[in-house]
């Protein structure tokens, strides 16, 4: 879909319902919403909906990073850890290496 | 038309020219040359991970031919163009060596591979000096000193099969295979070893990757894993089967199979061990340190089902002698502790065989052979003194040193705590005061658990008779065979074993001419060691099945699903050689278990009420659950999967030609890149007179 073809309010909707489906877990959606709109939200000139465009925006870089950080934690921390925890680490993975603990 | 035709006759020589020339070769096989041999392979025990893996993708290393020990020094300090892939010969596979080049790491040593070149072979074995020590009826250096060569039970042995190796071991036996081998080494890298960098060489690659790691407990629960949603395999326990038979029918089971305890069965129980292990897959016979005995107790099954007399003229009726010959014993006696926890639960016999249990109360005493490697040597063990050791140990005697028989053997007694690590430690272990014998002779095996332990370890040669081996022979009769032969000494101990059990159930002393008859060695010794496609086995086997392999069976205990071959031989000829003819029964109706009919000897084809059957060999350790892997009492041992073994020899390129053509790559990228880029950019100039491809069309003209 083409966003610059859109009419301004359905721009601000779509924008919304992004940043509102992130909730259900899915960081991606609002890493998403960010690249989708950003040039929307700071490049093009202003218009009523701009602003409400740009929070979403921004709330929406928040979460991602915040999810970026708490994922990138984890999986260090589990990586390095994994042998250590032995059944703990077994349990919790879905694909264990072969041939190595 | 004659240019048409000077014109076909070109396009014929082309055609024929090009077929003499073309090749439909694969590029693949133009730079390979598949190696055939046989790997090592990890198995895993409740606290470690033992033998060898490759790589994920295979272990790749430069030939080079160790010849001396100097040669190895080349390979430890700082190799010119590691990794190496050293040829080793038997006699320098040795511990030191073998440690050094694990410590050398997988970046310099990343194969090795094992030359079969025996000329300076003094001795290969690669057990432990004290086999079983942990599973036995203890671990202190009484039983076992594994640092006192006189107090230990394989003095030879360098532990390596217990060592666990970061590179895959290869085993080359076959001299053509060992030649390609040595014509690429010295065409390609036995030369100017300072430009190796600079040059290719000539290289293995290995591929015997290995699933499972760490330990059981840790394979086992990746196993079981509930998440496995490849569900991929990481290890199986070792399971086998153990074979027993008696040597007088039991009275089966009443048709309500209530399970009733014989209170008053009185058990005599003769055993030995089935299996036997060698580093490398599919390779190992196990010769003397485990088919002797073997041999001894088939024997003894044979001598003693055709002397006895009925049972119900022996003085007590509700004797009887039961065969056992434990599967798995190799690794912390698999087959026995099976065989003592089930028999602790009544289980024994299993469900299948449809007779009564029998207990540890029905058992009078256990005789066990154990290794017999110089048969001039055997001691009679036994964990604590009693009446019936020396009674057994005069009995034994009095056969061997008889003048009439003219064995002359001397067979001593050692009443101690250094047991040998035979099977007779399970049953002592679960209680000390069980009544096990066990016969085992001064270990002089220096290839005790190795590839090398074959016919030529306890120098066979197959006689060949075509003989009838399944009568007992007089004790003058050698039937062509030499005194000091393998199959006279296995028959001269074999009926000084059955003599004395013979003695013990009757109660009389023998005093007949017929002893063992040593062709019954020499054939089942054959089909052992060289052929499974051999006469005894043609002889126990239903008239005109299919013969076995013309290789010798693998007796290795294996997983489930592996072959089994020989538990599965074992079973067939221990129960034709302990049933009663029945010559009054037709073919048609000799159909049902116990009646079995065999091919018999020379093909003739006879009904015998059989007594044989399997029990399980598979540790309890894997029937408990929530085992604790770590607390030793139980074997734990696993095989790891793998895909597959295979090894093959190619050119490897030198680093600087292969970083080379890495840099060559990336450059014709950038520069195809940019080129691409400037193109696309000065696309109006080289593309004039087209419109741009995103230009509106133009407007359809009226018509």
């Amino acid at each position: 879909m083409d966003i610059s073809k859109a009419p301004n309010p359905r721009k601000l909707q779509l924008c919304r319902t992004y940043f509102f489906a992130g909730f259900a877990f899915l960081p991606f959606v609002w890493a998403i919403n960010v690249c989708w709109f950003f040039q929307e939200a700071f490049r093009k000139p202003p218009y009523p909906e701009q602003n409400q465009i740009k929070r979403f925006v921004i709330y929406s870089a928040v979460g991602t990073i915040f999810w970026l950080i708490v994922l990138s934690a984890w999986i260090v921390i589990f990586q390095t850890n994994r042998t250590a925890w032995g059944a703990t680490a077994d349990y919790m993975s879905f694909i264990i290496p072969l041939g190595s603990a | 038309m004659e240019k048409r035709l000077s014109a076909a006759a070109i396009w014929l020589l082309m055609v024929l020219y090009g077929a003499s020339v073309a090749q439909g070769e694969r590029t693949r096989d133009k730079m390979y040359k598949p190696i055939l041999g046989a790997s090592c392979f990890r198995r895993l025990n409740g606290t470690h991970q033992t033998g060898c893996s490759s790589t994920y993708s295979g272990s790749v290393g430069v030939l080079h031919r160790i010849n001396v020990e100097a040669d190895l020094e080349f390979l430890l300090a700082g190799p010119p163009s590691p990794p190496y892939a050293p040829m080793i010969p038997p006699h320098l596979f040795t511990r030191d060596n073998l440690m050094r080049l694990k410590m050398a790491g997988p970046q310099n040593i990343s194969v090795v591979l094992l030359v079969n070149q025996t000329n300076n072979m003094q001795q290969f074995s690669h057990e432990l000096n004290c086999p079983n020590q942990y599973s036995g009826i203890n671990s202190s250096s009484e039983t076992c000193d594994a640092t006192n060569p006189a107090k230990n039970w394989n003095p030879w042995g360098t532990g390596l099969l217990h060592e666990d190796f970061p590179f895959p071991i290869f085993y080359i036996d076959d001299t053509d295979e060992i030649e390609k081998l040595m014509q690429c080494f010295e065409k390609f890298n036995n030369k100017d070893y300072k430009t190796h960098a600079l040059r290719s060489l000539c290289a293995v690659e290995v591929k015997a990757f290995m699933s499972a790691a760490v330990n059981t407990e840790v394979c086992m629960r990746r196993t079981n894993f509930i998440n496995n949603l490849g569900g991929s395999k990481y290890c199986d326990p070792l399971e086998g089967r153990n074979v027993y038979a008696t040597v007088y029918p039991r009275e089966p089971l009443l048709n309500d199979g209530i399970e009733v305890l014989r209170t008053d069965e009185k058990i005599i129980m003769v055993t030995c061990r089935l299996d036997t292990v060698s580093m490398f897959d599919g390779v190992g016979v196990g010769a003397m340190d485990s088919l002797m005995g073997l041999a001894v107790f088939t024997q003894v099954a044979n001598l003693l089902r055709q002397l006895l007399p009925p049972q119900s003229s022996l003085p007590d009726s509700r004797r009887n002698i039961l065969f056992v010959t434990f599967n798995g014993e190799s690794y912390d006696y698999i087959g026995s502790q099976r065989f003592v926890y089930d028999m602790e639960r009544l289980e024994f016999p299993p469900e299948s065989a449809h007779s009564p249990p029998i207990a540890f109360d029905n058992i009078d005493f256990m005789l066990d052979i154990g290794t017999l490697d110089d048969i001039a040597n055997i001691k009679l063990h036994a964990l604590r003194g009693s009446d019936l050791a020396q009674k057994l140990l005069g009995q034994l005697n009095n056969y061997a040193r008889a003048s009439r028989y003219g064995f002359n053997l001397n067979i001593q007694s050692e009443i101690s705590a250094h047991i040998p690590p035979t099977s007779a430690q399970s049953f002592l272990r679960r209680d000390p005061n069980f009544r096990a014998l066990i016969l085992n002779a001064r270990p002089t095996n220096k290839y005790y658990h190795s590839i090398y332990d074959d016919a030529k370890n306890i120098d066979f040669t197959y006689a060949n008779t075509s003989k009838d081996f399944t009568q007992l022979a007089d004790v003058g009769d050698f039937k062509g065979l030499k005194a000091d032969s393998l199959q006279m000494k296995v028959r001269n101990i074999s009926s000084i074993v059955a003599l004395a059990l013979y003695q013990t159930l009757t109660g009389k002393e023998y005093t007949g001419t017929k002893v063992a008859n040593p062709l019954l060695a020499d054939e089942l010794l054959y089909c052992f060691l060289e052929s499974a496609d051999c006469p005894l086995f043609k002889a126990s086997s239903y008239p005109d099945s299919p013969t076995g392999l013309q290789l010798p069976p693998m007796r290795y205990i294996s997983v489930l699903g592996g072959s089994q071959e020989s538990s599965g031989w074992t079973y067939r000829v221990l129960g034709y050689l302990l049933s009663q003819p029945q010559p009054n029964i037709p073919k048609e109706n000799c159909t049902k278990l116990p009646l079995h009919y065999f091919a018999g000897y020379n093909n003739v084809g006879e009904c015998r009420l059989t007594t044989q059957n399997y029990s399980y060999a598979l540790s309890p350790a894997f029937l408990i659950d929530g085992y604790d892997w770590s607390s030793g009492q139980y074997s734990t041992w696993t095989e790891s999967t793998w895909s597959q073994f295979s090894a093959r020899i190619f050119l490897r390129p030198s680093n600087v030609h292969q970083i080379t053509t890495l840099s060559i790559g990336i450059v014709v990228l950038i520069v195809s890149f940019c080129l691409v880029y400037i193109i696309s950019s000065r696309s109006e100039v080289l593309f004039e007179d087209l419109p741009a491809s995103n230009a509106a069309l133009p407007p359809p003209t009226a018509c």
